[in-house]
This record gives C-alpha cells, sequence and structure tokens, in this order.
C-alpha cells in the first residue's frame, strides 16, 4: 500500500470555502469536543478501528449524492484515513474528535469520484507523438499477450485533466486494432507517479480488451486478415479454441503432478503400506513435465475462469447479440461492451446477459457501424434493466463525464423514460466500478469503502459544474484554483504559463 | 457576392404539396393541428416571447414578424393588425437566433470512416485549391442535417477540407431534404490551413500562401500575356488564383485553421501585408497573442473545451482562451469542431461561460460573431430587421444548460419538423417487446 500521507496538505477550512466561490461567509469548525454534543452513537461504534487510523475528515455539504440511489440534501461524508465511515444527513454524520470539518457549503454537492472504463491515458497520449504511440500492439490479430501497463506514460498530461474533472479511477485500455488487444488495466488517478505500478488499483481484477467489426478488419484488410466480421469470428473461435486446448494441457498436467505427488499415476495405484496408508514413491524422473507456459493463452484462460473480466468495443446490436453466443459457447461472460452505440436495441438481452454497456452520450456517425447512435442510448438501456456506463475514450470527454450524464439523462427524459438524478450517478459510479470489479472497494458512499469522492460547485448535471475537489483514499488530490492541477514532467518548461489556467 | 435566393422559387419547392405556394408553415408540419389549419399565411408572428436578439440585447414580451423567410419586424410589445398573419404565442419562452456552426462538412460528409460519401476536398496534388466550391455537393438529404437542426443550429459554414487553400466556403441553411435552397450562398470565403503539415515547413507554408496571392494580383494584371503564353510560372491553377480575388478585394475573407501563436502572428501580418481580412479558426493558443489578434481586428473562431497539448502546436491550449481573448476585445466565436455533433456548441458555449465569458457573450459566439468570421453578418446572426428568419424556441431559459433543448425551430422562416433519423430510431426501439421471439 501506498503511504496515507497526503500528497498536498489539506489547506485551512478557510482558503477551501473561498475557493469554492461561497458567496457567504462560512463557518469553519472542527469537531464538538463534547462527544455528546449531537453524536450519533450509531455511526461512531460503526467506526472500524483502522491498522494505521488516519485523520477523520467530515465534509458537509449542502447535497450528498451516494452513488447508491440515495441523496441527503443536506449531507454529510466521514472519512477516515482512505477509508469511508459514514454517509447521511449532518444530524447523523457527526465528526470523531479531533476530527477536520469542512463546510462546502449549500451549493457544493458530493459524489463518489467518476470512474471511467474506456481510457487511453497513458497510451495513447497527449502530445499525439509516434513516439508516445503505445496503445494497439498492431502486429498480430491477436495479442492477449501484451498488457496496457506495460506501455503506460504515466507523465502524460491528460490524466491531471481527468483528475480536474472528477475522474478518481480509470481503466486502460489497448485499442481496438486487434480482435483480441491484450489485457488493460485499471488505475487511481494519483498524481506524482513515476511508473505504472504506482497508480495501480490494487487488487483490481485485469480486463481483457477485444474488439468487434471495422476496425480489426481494417487494419488487417490488407496485412493478412480478417478481412471481413466473418474472419473476426474465427479469429475469436481459435484464439479460444486454443485456450481450451492450452488449460486442458494445464489441468492435465495438474492432475499428473497431483498424482505422481502422492505416487500414483494414470494406471497405477499407490501400494498400500501395513498400516493402510498410501507408500509414497516418487520417482523424480517420472515427475510429470509442465507445459510450455504462454502469456497469451493464460490471460485467455483467465477469461474462461472468469478472473479477467472481458471489455469488448462493439457497435451494432447484431454484433453484440453474436458475441453474447458466443461468449456463453464458451462458458464466459463479457462484463461490459463498448462503445455499444445500438445497444438501446437489444437493451433485454443485456440485462438478462447481466452484461453492461460503456457507452457515449451523443457521439455518432464516425463510421457506419456508429450510424445508428442515439442520445437516449443510456436511458433506454437503463429502462431495459441492463447496467449503462457513460465511458469517455477521449481525453477530453473524460475531462466532463459529469456532463456526457446530464447529456444522456435529459434526451432520455424528454423521450419519456423516468430517469431520476441518482439513476444517472451511477452510469459514473457503481456501474462503472461493477464492470471493473472494484465495486466492492469504489463507486459509492458506503461505510467500508474507499474514500474516492468529488465535491463540485453545483449540480453535477449542470454544464456550469466544475470539481473543487477531489479525494482518492481519503487524500485530497485535486484543488480548483491556480496551481492547484498537478503538473507532469511533459508540462514543466513547456506549459509553466498554464499554472493558473482553469 | 452572395448568391441572390429566389425565395418564391424556394417556397414553391418545398416539401409539402398541399401546403403551397405559401408554406410560411410547417414544412413538413409539426403536428397535425397545425397542418389542418385552412389558411395558410406568409406571414408569421411569434409573440410574448423572450427575446435574446444575439448582440446582448433582451427584449421581454416581444414579437417578432416573419415574411418571406425575413425578419421583418422586431417589437417590444405585441404586434398585431397584420393582414394575413398567423400569431404563435410563446408564452415567455426564450428565442434566440438559430445557432450557427463554424467550419463544418455537413451535407459533404455523411460517415467519416467512408471515403464514398465525402465530397469535402479535391485530391489534386495541388496544394492550391482555392477555386474548388463544394455548393453544388452539398446533400440536403444528409441524416447531418435535421440532426443539428432540431437541436437549434439552423445554419453552418461548409467548408472544404484538404490543402494549403482548401476552396470556398458555403452557407447552408438547414432545410431538411431542400436541395434546391439550402445553399443560401456560396463562396462566402476561402478556407486555408496553416501549420507546418501543409507544406513541410510552416516557413514554406507562409511562403507559399504569400505567393498564390501575389500570383492571383499577378495574374489578374496580366491575363492576355498569360492567354498568350507570355506568362511567368505561377504558383496555382488560373481558376485557383481568380478565386482569391475577392479576398484580395476585402469582399470575402480568408478563414485560415491554425493554433501555434507565432503562427497566429504570421498570419496578422500576412493579412495586414495583403490588406485582406482574416478569420481564425481553433486558435487553440489565440490567448497568447489577443492583443495583437484585437488589435488587427481578426475574428477567432475556437472550440473552448481544446485544452489538451495535443500537439507542440497546442502546447498553450487552455479552457479559459474564450474569456482572455474576450477580455482583450477580440471578437470570439465558438464551435464545436465535428460537423457529426455541431449541435454540441450550446455545451461550448456553457464551457466557456464555467471558465469566465459573460453569457452574453458567448450566446453571441454561436451566433453573431459566427456570421462575422464568414463576412455574413449582414444577413445572420441576430434577430433584427432584414435579417433571415432563422430562430430557436427553447424549452427552459438558459440554451447552455444541458437540460434545456429546442422546443421549436424555423429556418429561414420554415417550421421544421423536429425529428431526424436519430428520434426515428429512437422511437422504433423505445419499446422492445414487439422485438421480443
Amino acid at each position: 500500500m501506498r503511504s496515507k500521507k497526503a500528497l498536498w496538505p489539506l489547506l485551512p477550512a478557510l482558503t477551501l470555502a473561498l475557493t469554492l466561490g461561497c458567496d457567504k461567509p462560512r463557518s469553519t469548525t472542527t469537531a464538538p469536543t463534547d462527544p455528546s454534543e449531537g453524536a450519533d452513537e450509531q455511526a461512531a461504534s460503526d467506526i472500524e478501528q483502522p491498522d494505521e487510523p488516519g485523520e477523520a475528515v467530515l465534509l458537509r455539504a449542502g447535497k450528498v449524492m451516494s452513488g447508491t440511489g440515495t441523496s441527503y440534501s443536506p449531507g454529510a461524508v466521514l472519512f477516515v484515513g482512505a477509508d469511508l465511515v459514514a454517509v447521511g444527513s449532518p444530524d447523523d454524520v457527526t465528526a470523531p474528535k479531533g476530527a477536520t470539518v469542512m463546510e462546502l457549503g449549500p451549493d457544493a454537492v458530493v459524489t463518489p469520484g467518476i470512474i471511467d472504463t474506456h481510457s487511453h491515458m497513458g497510451v495513447y497520449p497527449s502530445p499525439n507523438l509516434s513516439g508516445l504511440s503505445d496503445g494497439n500492439e498492431m502486429s498480430a490479430p491477436i495479442t492477449a499477450h501484451v498488457r496496457a501497463e506495460d506501455g503506460f506514460w504515466p507523465q502524460d498530461p491528460q490524466l491531471a485533466h481527468a483528475l480536474a474533472g472528477g475522474i478518481t479511477t480509470a481503466q486502460i485500455l489497448p485499442g481496438s486494432a486487434n480482435l483480441i488487444g491484450g489485457r488493460s488495466f485499471t488505475i487511481k488517478l494519483r498524481p506524482g507517479a513515476r511508473s505504472a505500478e504506482d497508480m495501480r488499483f490494487e487488487g483490481a481484477p485485469a480486463g481483457l480488451k477485444m474488439a468487434c467489426g471495422e476496425n480489426p478488419k481494417r487494419v488487417y484488410g490488407q496485412k493478412g486478415g480478417p478481412v471481413t466480421r466473418m474472419g473476426n469470428v474465427a479469429g475469436y473461435r481459435k484464439a479460444f479454441e486454443e485456450a481450451v486446448e492450452y488449460q486442458r494441457k494445464w489441468d492435465t498436467y495438474r492432475r499428473k503432478l497431483a498424482l505422481w505427488e502422492v505416487g500414483e499415476t494414470n494406471s497405477r495405484r499407490a501400494p498400500k503400506t501395513q498400516d493402510g496408508e498410501p507408500e509414497v514413491k516418487r520417482d523424480e524422473k517420472q515427475r510429470p513435465e509442465p507445459p510450455a507456459r504462454d502469456f497469451g493463452l493464460e490471460t485467455l484462460v483467465g477469461v474462461l475462469d472468469g478472473d479477467i473480466l472481458v471489455h469488448m468495443h462493439c457497435y451494432r446490436a447484431d454484433e453484440m447479440s453474436l458475441m453474447l453466443e458466443f461468449a456463453a459457447g464458451y462458458g464466459f461472460e463479457i462484463r461490459s461492451f463498448h462503445h455499444a452505440v445500438e445497444a438501446y436495441k437489444i437493451a433485454d438481452r443485456l440485462a438478462a446477459a447481466d452484461t453492461a454497456v460503456s457507452i457515449w452520450a451523443d457521439w455518432w456517425g464516425f463510421k457506419v457501424e456508429a450510424y445508428d447512435g442515439v442520445r437516449e442510448n443510456a436511458a433506454m438501456v437503463t429502462q431495459a434493466g441492463a447496467r449503462a456506463i457513460i465511458h469517455s475514450d477521449s481525453a477530453t470527454g473524460i475531462q466532463r463525464l459529469n456532463q456526457e450524464a446530464g447529456k444522456a439523462l435529459f434526451a432520455g427524459r424528454k423521450a419519456g423514460v423516468e430517469i431520476s438524478d441518482e439513476e444517472a450517478l451511477r452510469w459514473l459510479t457503481i456501474n462503472p466500478a461493477w464492470a471493473l470489479g472494484v465495486d466492492d472497494r469504489t463507486g459509492s458512499l458506503e461505510p467500508g469503502k474507499a474514500a474516492d469522492l468529488v465535491v463540485w460547485n453545483g449540480d453535477p448535471f449542470s454544464v456550469y459544474s466544475q470539481a473543487q475537489l477531489v479525494f482518492i483514499d481519503g487524500e485530497q488530490v485535486y484543488e480548483r484554483g491556480p496551481n492547484s492541477r498537478p503538473r507532469s514532467d511533459f508540462d514543466l518548461g513547456l506549459r509553466d504559463e498554464l499554472r493558473g489556467a482553469p | 457576392m452572395n448568391r441572390a435566393i429566389n425565395l418564391s422559387l424556394a417556397l414553391s419547392l418545398l416539401v409539402v404539396p398541399a401546403l403551397t405556394p405559401a408554406a410560411l408553415a410547417a414544412a413538413p408540419p409539426a403536428d397535425p393541428a397545425r397542418a389542418e389549419q385552412p389558411e395558410v399565411s406568409n406571414k408569421l408572428i411569434l409573440s410574448n416571447a423572450r427575446i435574446e436578439v444575439g448582440d446582448g440585447t433582451v427584449i421581454e414580451g416581444g414579437s417578432i414578424l416573419i415574411e418571406d423567410g425575413k425578419i421583418v419586424r422586431v417589437e417590444a410589445t405585441a404586434i398585431t393588425n397584420v393582414a394575413k398573419s398567423v400569431t404563435v404565442d410563446l408564452q415567455g419562452k426564450l428565442v434566440t437566433p438559430g445557432l450557427i456552426a463554424a467550419d463544418t462538412s455537413i451535407g459533404l460528409i455523411e460517415i467519416g470512416a467512408e471515403d464514398s460519401t465525402h465530397d469535402d476536398a479535391r485530391t489534386d496534388s495541388s496544394p492550391i485549391k482555392a477555386g474548388y466550391d463544394p455548393a453544388p455537393a452539398v446533400n440536403a438529404d444528409s441524416s447531418l442535417i435535421s440532426i443539428q437542426a432540431i437541436e437549434g443550429v439552423t445554419t453552418a459554414a461548409v467548408a472544404p477540407q484538404g490543402g494549403l487553400l482548401s476552396g470556398q466556403v458555403a452557407w447552408i441553411d438547414l432545410l431538411p431534404g431542400d436541395h434546391a435552397n439550402i445553399v443560401a450562398a456560396a463562396g462566402v470565403s476561402v478556407a486555408a490551413n496553416f501549420g507546418r503539415a501543409y507544406a513541410g515547413s510552416r516557413a514554406a507554408s507562409l511562403a507559399q500562401l504569400r505567393q498564390a496571392f501575389e500570383d492571383a494580383k499577378w495574374y489578374r494584371d496580366n491575363q492576355r500575356n498569360y492567354e498568350r503564353n507570355q506568362s511567368r510560372e505561377l504558383v496555382a491553377h488560373p481558376l485557383d488564383l481568380r478565386a482569391l480575388w475577392p479576398v484580395l478585394d476585402r469582399e470575402i475573407p480568408l478563414v485560415v485553421r491554425a493554433h501555434r501563436a507565432s503562427d497566429l502572428l504570421a498570419l496578422i501580418e500576412l493579412g495586414e501585408s495583403l490588406s485582406i481580412s482574416i478569420t481564425i479558426l481553433g486558435a487553440a493558443e489565440g490567448w497568447k497573442v489577443a492583443s495583437e489578434l484585437a488589435a488587427a481586428k481578426v475574428t477567432v473562431v475556437i472550440q473552448p473545451t481544446d485544452n489538451l497539448p495535443g500537439s507542440f502546436d497546442t502546447l498553450g491550449a487552455r479552457l479559459d482562451n474564450a474569456k482572455l481573448l474576450d477580455d482583450a476585445g477580440v471578437i470570439v466565436a465558438i464551435a464545436h469542431f465535428d460537423s457529426h455533433n455541431a449541435r454540441n456548441v450550446t455545451q461550448e458555449a456553457g464551457i466557456a461561460v464555467a471558465n469566465g465569458l459573460s453569457h452574453a457573450a458567448a450566446l453571441r459566439a454561436i451566433t453573431l460573431n459566427v456570421a462575422k468570421a464568414y463576412g455574413m453578418d449582414g444577413e445572420y446572426g441576430t434577430i433584427a430587421v432584414g435579417k433571415v428568419a432563422s430562430l430557436v424556441v427553447w424549452d427552459g431559459a438558459d440554451p447552455f444548460e444541458l437540460s434545456t433543448s429546442a422546443e421549436r425551430v424555423w429556418v429561414r422562416g420554415h417550421e421544421l419538423d423536429m425529428k431526424s433519423r436519430q428520434t426515428q430510431l429512437r422511437d422504433r426501439y423505445m419499446d422492445l417487446e414487439p422485438f421480443q421471439r
């Protein structure tokens, strides 16, 4: 684990009140010293004593949206060190002795940290230079053996801009040139990283990037194929057949090894000793040889075993249907389709398969497979009971995923779909957390989860709202204001004039 | 300079035969009730509106009289006693000028990755394509047109791509399906690209641009010699040089895509030395040379969300570019440079406001100032007498808010049916039950 020490010490609460643009002076208090004063016994007794109890921080705001579907107006959030301890109305959540209390004002809204399931930050960084372009291993259509984390550049200036948009967690994916593009990895947007490892979301499962449709056939059409969607599916089939065979080889080996360890083989039981125990006689010469390891096939076996989550770039309804059938045939699940511009056409099937869709609010038309985009996609998917996620696939879009969700929310409502603000917030928080397999750690404001949260200066679905404060694992990692955005090494000497820029 | 518009022809060619010839009502009708109006008038009064004129002024409870596609009267009170008129009571709703999209490929590109749907560039090897006029290629049946229009974008600059001088910009009214009238004016400006990519070096680009204008002048003065084959070698085909004459005569602007501060200064200098009018598109680093841009009266069209150092030309990109330029006195227009989502220009404007630009300046930036950028502000960009009647009624008080959308839209006096290919797809799949088997 990383040190719990804040990268930037918490500023005095008064400064915070000012930078939040409050037009009225606000009280800046610490917790009441008398524990009986407004203390909530329940909340207090729920506090688990962490090994290394960190600083207790209580945020009080006009509204707290928990990401579970509940909002508190006004609301309060208490966290100690990296962990959330209590969330609720200010009457129910009180600060332990010595806690830092931040009065954020009536306009402030606290939400869970925003989670993007689809980012190429670090592998397709800014500036877009050939020497920094590390997102697509276009040497073959199946590259299950590569990992995004091995191409990740932690100095990408995009990362700080995403953080300023309230992003706390993102999945970094290989591109979509390949049928199977390689492993993704999930990061927390901690500033100051010197390696991919420094940003890794500890305990998050790996993902596997796969891609349907036009991109692989465009990239490989002149390079030996696939040339068609038929070829695409044949490619996945070949890869998974090899994985099944590889899995079988290893299963056989492991079984033989287990028998050998007790002195048996497939055809010979170990003789019993006089007291009835098996007589273990291991012949080193007979020790089974392990099959050659293949990291790519191991990755696919991870998928078959359910340890690696499949994230599949796929636009068309028919193709997504086909891939659901394909995956079921091999006994694995597709965790999330990505882009899924036509998800609204098969929302019922997505719900039945428990497959999420990571979509844009309104991108369309850049390819024929993206021609049928509608702004109501997320609302219609939600209406059918499937999990919708608003994703970015863009270093610009990631800076305001809240607004993208807003567009999808209001379009859905105007088309007659009943969607609450709380439901739309799930598109950015708990749903992506589920898709990344980290919903037990983040994605909602619930006791025991990581203190990943954003303080907005207004309704998160307003075009005018901006993230004012961002906390990751209880550390304040961003505060809007001059000199506030973390600066990557790239920025130094090249973007010095931007230090005061929003 | 603008193509004359024969409005009676325009009207007679409109979509709904039952409504001809005087089809100022819905075309096609937005709802059956309106379609059944027995008498169709060519005079429409929008009354009881909160009119944001587009130049910063607001008229509460105002009225607008539209006749033959033009705004004929704008009053702070009710307009009454107009013979053969139809009045629509807007019940205090907000009306703004139709939004104008800068630098689009609307009608020229249907699907980005499908070359067979592209008419945006002349693909000859010459970097100087100033004579290329895409107006005849604009496809009124493109799905992009209604998708933008029903969200409030009523007008667009349709610009060719490619080369150093890409060609001429067409000005379109977003009239879905109206092939005869979609192009309001051709050749309203000449589009250009500037930066290192276009001639191997930005210095070479600049020299080539300058040479094109010098040769255009030379050719105009020496056409006979040219025709007698007694000419020096010209940098481009005479038709491409001839297209620069209205720029040299300051009849139309040169509209240049450029970002780096040094490039913007070079363009200011070019404009001054040739005495031509220049608009800059992109201008990610515009704020660095804001006072120079203001002094040179260069109009700048920016996309506020362009804040990443995507290349070494945009290291200075920042979210408050619009505010800084506006503060310095630059005429700032705002665009979302993606034709398929040009409708998101309201979001761009809102983001500019969130980063310091005034609300009034932001509205001007997506209406009047876009018209100014292309020299079309005489006819477009505000709700004023004599201007083209392209108007939007909004369902909320603030057109930039994500929760606000266009409720009714008039393009050159024609009310749109609020339908698009996207609304049809949505409606088909809103209930999945009929598809379940």
